[in-house]
């Protein structure tokens, strides 16, 4: 209490200073550039002033800390690079240039009225606090009542101290108070605006979209290769195997040992065209949805796996598709592993989100940075979710997938 | 035979028709969506409709929700779904009555004619046909989770066919037993099961039921 006091009181007289600083910032740095910018210099002027006013708003950020308990978050973009000409328009393009700069003009009459009003209060009570001590000092017959007899008398004189002492938690209030607003008056016009989380923002989705683009590009490479060394390959066996049976029946030699090897042929070109679709899309996730395909991709785990959620609950295709594989991915991973004999499979659903989650009873220890985890987290995070997984030596392991829907 | 084919693809339709009348069934109509298969079994009352799961507009599981329909409507429908997957799921369904007359198939047994054509005849008289690796499916799952309390590995291996659908004399075969032994651990299947003694073809559906239901 009396430490935040005493800070609000530091935070607003200290204001004082920075405002006449920075208003005579302001003033000398727009008359200097304005009078270079019909010169060559007008440019890195610009810049030069620029850089000063940050480090004058980094200062006001910290200062503001006295109040708000932490400093102002820094707003600035990266402007390295470039030319000077790309780095004045960088710079004038960022909001915050121009905010530091509202700021140290608005820091003025506010610190101006703020650190007075601020010292006059705080001088006057203390006084009258300490009024026994001094007051006899400076007789005063002509005051006007209360004062008079408050000041002239002993009696008089120690009730301004206990009302002194009485008022001080208001007084204590109103500096906090007025401290409190000032700063966070700075943090609105110094802390990040939405264009910086928009230019943040908009770079990292630039790269989520960039690492689904290459998942999709290597998931593609993969499919290619599966088709031509399996059911291309075995079709390509069957159409042989036929052209041969062909040319033996023209002769009038037995064929049906080849036909017969043949069918055989196309066969496993069958069942391998499933086995891919099946680790592209599998078909009773569109037909039956997230529950029933998980259930039965339970069917064929080892582990004795436990569903919970809703059965008729639909999603999107691309949430549902998400989510299955990273069901898909982590029975495979608690079987193979983590040595696990069960495992819990939730899906619920949660404003807007589906929340997918597995909990093995194996002996923990995955690599969260493991290649199939990490395919899995491109695949998440593609649709703006997130993927975690606690996985403490001796288990057990949690997956879970947030997904928007 | 008279039959009804419910199948999207131009190609594997009239593959389908061109196999069945060379060998000597009468295809009475060949449709491509659900509701025409609805009316088709309606108008020609045929012995057998051979459907397949993923049927237009949706292209999810229409043909199955028909065939469901049709014997939910009249139970001695007799129905074959093919399907170019299978699911656990949809064997279920579609025993789930326990009368019989129904199969399920991959459309790549086609290329096994007889068996396939073997299929065709049970499932028409009234037996079931489901494909092996529906009941492959069956096996992982419920081998793992109750060991199927006390089915003996042959046994499973007898019910394993029962289920597909085959009779005693093929079990004797596809085992190489003799047909009093296939018997034995046919009566010890029904006994673990709690399945009356009772003969009828509906009981070998049954069976396989109270293990997928296991």
């Amino acid at each position: 209490m009396i430490r935040t006091t005493a800070s609000a009181l530091g935070y607003l007289v200290s204001s004082l200073v920075a405002g006449l600083v920075g208003l005579a910032w302001v003033l000398a740095s727009t008359l200097g550039v304005g009078l270079l910018a019909i010169t060559q210099l007008g440019g890195p002027a610009f810049l030069g002033a620029a850089w000063v006013t940050r480090r004058l708003a980094d200062v006001e950020r910290r200062r503001a800390r006295w109040v708000l308990g932490a400093a102002i978050a820094t707003p600035y973009l990266s402007t390295d690079g470039g030319t000077v000409r790309q780095r004045i328009g960088a710079v004038a393009a960022q909001p915050a240039t121009w905010r530091d700069l509202a700021w140290l003009v608005v820091l003025f009459p506010l610190g101006l009225a703020g650190g007075i009003a601020a010292t006059v209060v705080t001088v006057v009570h203390l006084a009258a606090v300490v009024a026994p001590l001094w007051a006899w000092a400076v007789p005063n017959p002509h005051a006007p009542f209360p004062m008079r007899p408050l000041m002239t008398t002993v009696p008089g004189r120690f009730g301004l101290t206990v009302l002194g002492v009485l008022l001080l938690p208001v007084t204590a209030w109103l500096l906090r108070t007025a401290g409190q607003a000032q700063a966070l008056l700075a943090r609105a016009l110094l802390a990040p605006g939405a264009h910086r989380h928009l230019v943040e923002e908009a770079a990292r989705l630039a790269q989520t979209r960039r690492r689904v683009v290459d998942a999709q590009a290597a998931e593609l490479r993969r499919i290619e290769r599966d088709l031509h060394d399996g059911a291309q390959a075995r079709i390509v066996a069957a159409g042989m195997t036929l052209a041969l049976a062909a040319r033996k029946l023209r002769t009038g030699a037995a064929a049906a040992s080849d036909v017969e090897l043949a069918r055989r042929q196309l066969d496993d070109a069958l069942a391998e065209l499933r086995r891919l679709v099946r680790g592209i899309h599998p078909p009773i996730l569109t037909d039956r949805g997230l529950h029933a395909a998980v259930a039965a991709l339970a069917g064929d785990s080892p582990l004795a796996v436990e569903i919970r959620g809703d059965p008729d609950d639909r999603y999107p295709a691309a949430v549902e598709s998400a989510a299955y594989f990273v069901i898909a991915e982590g029975l495979a991973n608690a079987g193979k592993h983590a040595d696990a004999r069960t495992c819990v499979v939730s899906l619920t659903r949660r404003a807007g989100t589906v929340i997918v989650t597995l909990t093995d009873d194996g002996q923990g220890g995955a690599d969260p940075s493991g290649s199939g985890l990490d395919g899995l987290r491109r695949r998440v995070e593609a649709l703006d979710g997130r993927l975690t997984i606690t996985s403490p030596p001796g288990g057990p392991t949690v997956l879970s997938a947030e997904l928007p829907h | 035979m008279r039959i009804v084919i419910a199948e999207d693809l131009l190609l594997l339709r009239d593959g389908m028709v061109r196999l069945l009348t060379d060998t000597g069934h009468t295809v009475v109509a060949a449709v491509d969506t659900a509701p025409a298969l609805l009316a088709a079994v309606a108008e020609h009352r045929p012995d057998l409709s051979i459907v397949d799961v993923r049927l237009p507009p949706g292209f999810r599981d229409e043909g199955l929700r028909a065939a469901l329909t049709l014997r939910a409507g009249d139970p001695d429908t007799r129905v074959l779904i093919v399907s170019q997957y299978v699911e656990r799921a949809y064997a279920v369904e579609l025993l789930a009555d326990g009368r019989g007359g129904v199969g399920y198939l991959l459309k790549d047994r086609v290329t096994a004619l007889d068996d396939f054509l073997d299929a065709v005849e049970r499932v028409a008289n009234g037996g079931t046909a489901l494909d092996p690796e529906v009941v492959r499916q069956l096996f992982t799952r419920n081998s793992r989770n109750h060991g199927v309390d006390g089915l003996t590995a042959r046994e499973q291996e007898v019910l394993g066919l029962m289920a597909q659908g085959l009779s005693n004399a093929a079990i004797c075969a596809a085992l190489v037993l003799a047909p009093v032994s296939v018997e034995k651990h046919i009566t010890n299947i029904f006994a673990k099961l709690d399945l009356p003694p009772a003969e009828d073809a509906n009981r070998r559906v049954r069976a396989v039921l109270a293990y997928l239901n296991h």
